[in-house]
């Protein structure tokens, strides 16, 4: 499934890089409302979803946007919100896990309790008990507003309660690294400690960061969308793939094709990415069992 | 989550099943006895299960239905007879002096508590003192501060502060002047401030219901009222249900109005049910006997309505769409908006079309408003000229009139001018978050921007908006809200909505410049004693309002509601525009 997914996933990423181009190809925009293609009541005509080569994908009830255009729109926050996401925690998670693991002792002992203490935090209360005070907070700083402000506030909540897992992983192959002969020769030779740790220690850590991180990316890009279900998320006018499904679920009975559209995007994006962690995990780290 | 509710002239409700209990009384059980209905909402509990804090009609329909009796109370019936007023505790339906300012009910024998005590004048006037308490007692209609004769301290409030209260100022003695009670414990005569030719009407409200001062522990009683119904609370659970049962202290012959309708046995609601899950249930009709305590979600409208908003014959008899009771509109905080061509250039800029087609259209939503009257009040209701009266309005908005009214706002109004257009900071608009009001905001921020008006959301919890909003210091520049007449007469609308006493003050407007001269006529009004003049003044207030543009219109909205194939006796109650909760029963 290596190949596949692998191709999935870079038309995925690309297809949202380009989202600009693409609205240009197919004459769509995520801005623009086309009310004729709703009745009176604000529901779309026929079965499906008024699928048509003006709007590929149909278009929202009830307001008239194009739906290709909000998910290609809405996919980009939910990325940007994953990747973002992904990238602290890889930075947080790899630095604490090697300097923890590495110098052990006292400093280890103290990072371990950190993490140990924030993995005891239950993450999905506190994010939705800290969002209304934290974003509010945000805002009266002056500094960064609205859905700024709340996408900042995902990334940062995402990236705090994540890390403790990736350091964990870290430390633990660095605990072995640093004990082989190589690292041993490095210190007797009178390498510095910045040296052992970027020379020698972090390229031996690659394989593990980068499983973590095509798991890490869907899984935040499901929490994005049900946290956005649950409206502690982006606002609109602003879409993201979890506003898009929250809304469609409203319209379960009478319009289906809107329900399984955006529903089948994530999931199919979720699946590929987690099938192409598994690959990368069977090629690089063949010794561990799946 | 709106308060209010009104009688209509005209007859409106589409109808449903037709069997009706019969109005002969007849002493035995009622036919149709038997069973459990069982109600579904999503709200988590009932905003208020305390009579004297209760006001939306439709909460005012359910426990006035079952659980608390009034000494008048609307009319179980069809159309435009449902909102005739009846005695209910009392023996009659109220004797009027001649300047209308005295009012006299005597009570029926043989009404008690559900523990049996009998039900006294001093019960009635100790549950209309807890209105007073205004810090404890919150929500509640406030027409007893505002009609009894009882002298306001030095800050415009009551000097009676109710009866919790310890303060040696407390001025008890007016209070006990201004409702009196006979020897024999069995005639209560209230002495109002102003003449009030329908207060009648006025206590068919359930906080002019008694309440025992043995069982009365403020803020608590909200969770275990003591019931003087048919039926009695046996257990109600936050989150979770509220089951009423069989009250076996109530005398079917003391109370004729419900007599014959106490039909199921047992009452059952259910709290905090997803909203599509309770439209699955009653569109698959799953559960026969439960009914829907909210409204149809809008995404399932054409599931149960033709194009034209009529009921399919697959629901026949267990669905209806009618006009409810209410106007809908967004209240300017004209303490911020403090510049009319603003104000008129949101209102033309707005996008009536988009929003109702949102909301289902013009068939299940409502038509676009010009005022805060509805023109089934009747005597109360003249065309203002704005809205669908002015040639400028257009139903998709009219952003060159708009702009034109912005651009006289730079010159009259710089600093407002200048923050609206600012994208760093704009006009807030209030409303409660739900997956339609965030696609209005959408479309509003659409509008807005093709004037260059800069407008931002503050989305708020359903279950807490009001409360957000009527507080002067978290209000936006724009809130939406609704209102209904409390009954069939406009002084329950415009003082209410647009004078600093009123009880739904969301406009702020008592430091607009033309606030004198209006608040003024409202308050002439209020004592007019012809019936045909004041209406003829509440529209031309009802235009002054507009004028100012103290509300942006919305519509004169209209509700769809469904029911089990088992329930029999629904129909909508035109008083309190809800179901006709005491006249349901399980068909067999």
């Amino acid at each position: 499934m290596a190949i596949p997914s692998l191709i999935v996933a870079l038309l995925a990423i690309s297809s949202v890089v380009l989202a600009p181009f693409i609205y240009g190809v197919l004459g769509i925009n995520p801005e623009a409302r086309d009310e004729g293609a709703l009745d009176d009541r604000g529901m779309v005509p026929g079965d499906w979803n008024g699928i048509s080569a003006k709007h590929p994908l149909g278009v929202i009830p009830g307001i008239g946007y194009d739906l290709l255009a909000r998910m290609l729109f809405g996919a980009r926050v939910s990325f940007l919100i994953a990747l973002a996401s992904t990238l602290i925690t890889v930075f947080l998670g790899l630095f604490m896990g090697i300097v923890g693991g590495y110098f052990r002792g006292r400093i280890d002992g103290v990072i371990g309790r950190f993490t140990d203490f924030l993995l005891a935090f239950p993450t999905f209360f506190m994010i939705i008990a800290l969002s209304a005070p934290t974003i509010e907070r945000m805002e009266k700083s002056g500094l960064i507003h609205g859905n700024e402000a709340r996408i900042l506030y995902l990334i940062l909540i995402f990236a705090i309660f994540g890390w403790p897992y990736l350091s964990r992983i870290i430390r633990s192959q660095v605990i072995s690294i640093r004990e082989r002969d190589f690292v041993l020769s490095a210190q007797a030779l009178g390498a510095s400690n910045f040296r052992i740790l970027v020379k020698e220690i972090l390229p031996n850590v690659w394989t593990p960061i980068i499983i973590y991180v095509s798991l890490a990316l869907p899984g935040y890009l499901s929490a994005e969308a049900v946290f956005s279900y649950l409206g502690i998320g982006v606002q609109p006018p602003m879409p993201t793939l979890g506003t898009i499904i929250s809304d469609s679920t409203k319209y379960m009975m009478n319009n289906s094709v809107y329900f399984f559209i955006p529903s089948l995007a994530l999931i199919l994006l979720v699946l590929t990415f987690n099938l192409l962690g598994d690959a990368l995990r069977d090629a690089l780290d063949p010794k561990s069992e799946t | 989550m709106l308060k209010g509710k009104k009688s209509l002239k005209v007859a409106l409700a589409t109808l449903s099943a037709a069997a009706l209990a019969g109005t002969l009384l007849t002493g035995c059980a009622p036919a149709n006895a038997g069973g459990t209905i069982t109600y579904l909402t999503n709200s988590e509990a009932w905003t208020h299960a305390d009579p004297q804090r209760n006001y939306t009609g439709m909460h005012i329909a359910w426990f006035g239905s079952y659980l608390q009796r009034t000494l008048t109370a609307y009319d179980r019936a069809k159309g435009a007879d449902g909102s005739a007023v009846v005695p209910d505790l009392a023996t009659d339906t109220g004797r009027a002096s001649k300047d209308n300012k005295t009012w006299e009910f005597t009570l029926r024998d043989g009404s008690t508590f559900e523990d049996g005590t009998p039900i006294t004048c001093e019960d009635i006037k100790y549950g209309v003192s807890r209105t007073f308490a205004t810090d404890i007692i919150t929500d509640g209609p406030t027409y007893a501060i505002s009609m009894l004769d009882i002298p306001s301290a030095a800050d415009g409030s009551s000097a009676y502060k109710g009866p919790y209260s310890t303060d040696a100022t407390n001025d008890k003695a007016s209070f006990d002047k201004a409702i009196t009670c006979s020897k024999d414990h069995k005639t209560i005569t209230f002495k109002l401030k102003r003449a009030v030719g329908d207060f009648n009407y006025t206590v068919t409200y359930l906080s002019f219901s008694p309440v025992p001062k043995a069982k009365d522990d403020g803020d608590q009683y909200d969770l275990h009222p003591v019931s003087t119904g048919p039926y009695k609370i046996k257990s109600y659970k936050v989150n979770d249900s509220m089951v009423l049962v069989r009250n076996d202290k109530w005398s079917a012959s003391s109370d004729p109005l419900r007599a014959n309708r106490a039909n199921p046995d047992k009452i059952v609601v259910k709290f905090g049910q997803a909203s599509e899950v309770i439209d699955q249930i009653m569109l698959t009709d799953k559960d026969k006997t439960s009914v829907s305590l909210d409204a149809l979600l809008p995404t399932n409208l054409p599931t149960v309505f033709d194009d034209k908003g009529e009921v399919l014959a697959k629901y026949k008899g267990r669905a209806i769409n009618v006009y409810d009771p209410y106007v809908r509109y967004a209240a300017v905080n004209v303490k911020k908006l403090n510049c009319l061509p603003v104000r008129q250039a949101i209102y033309y800029a707005k996008n009536f079309d988009s929003l109702i087609t949102l909301s289902g259209g013009q068939a299940f939503n409502g038509d676009p408003a010009d005022g805060v009257i509805k023109p089934l009040m009747g005597l109360d209701y003249a065309k203002t000229g704005w809205a669908t009266g002015d040639k400028d309005w257009k139903p998709e908005g009219n952003p060159v009139k708009a702009k034109a009214l912005m651009d006289q706002a730079k010159t009259e109004c710089p600093d407002l001018y200048a923050r609206a257009t600012d994208p760093n900071q704009g006009i807030y608009y209030d409303i409660a978050d739900t997956e339609t009001s965030k696609k209005a905001s959408a479309i509003w921020i659409e509008s807005m921007k093709a004037i260059g008006v800069t407008m931002k959301f503050n989305f708020i919890e359903p279950g807490k908006y009001y409360s957000v909003v009527l507080d002067a210091t978290k209000q936006g520049d724009l809130s939406a809200g609704g209102w209904a007449p409390d009954w069939a007469n406009a002084s329950t609308v415009v003082p209410e909505l647009f004078t600093k006493e009123g009880g739904f003050p969301m406009s702020q407007n008592w430091e607009d410049p033309a606030y004198a001269e209006f608040k003024q006529r409202s308050d002439a009004n209020l004592s007019e004693p012809d019936r045909v003049k004041q209406g003829k003044e509440w529209a031309a207030l009802n235009k002054y309002a507009m004028d100012q543009m103290w509300v942006i219109p919305g519509v004169f909205s209209k509700t769809q509601e469904i029911w089990g194939s088992k329930i029999g006796g629904a129909f909508f109650w035109e008083p309190q525009g809800s179901l006709s909760f005491g006249d349901l029963y399980i068909k067999k």
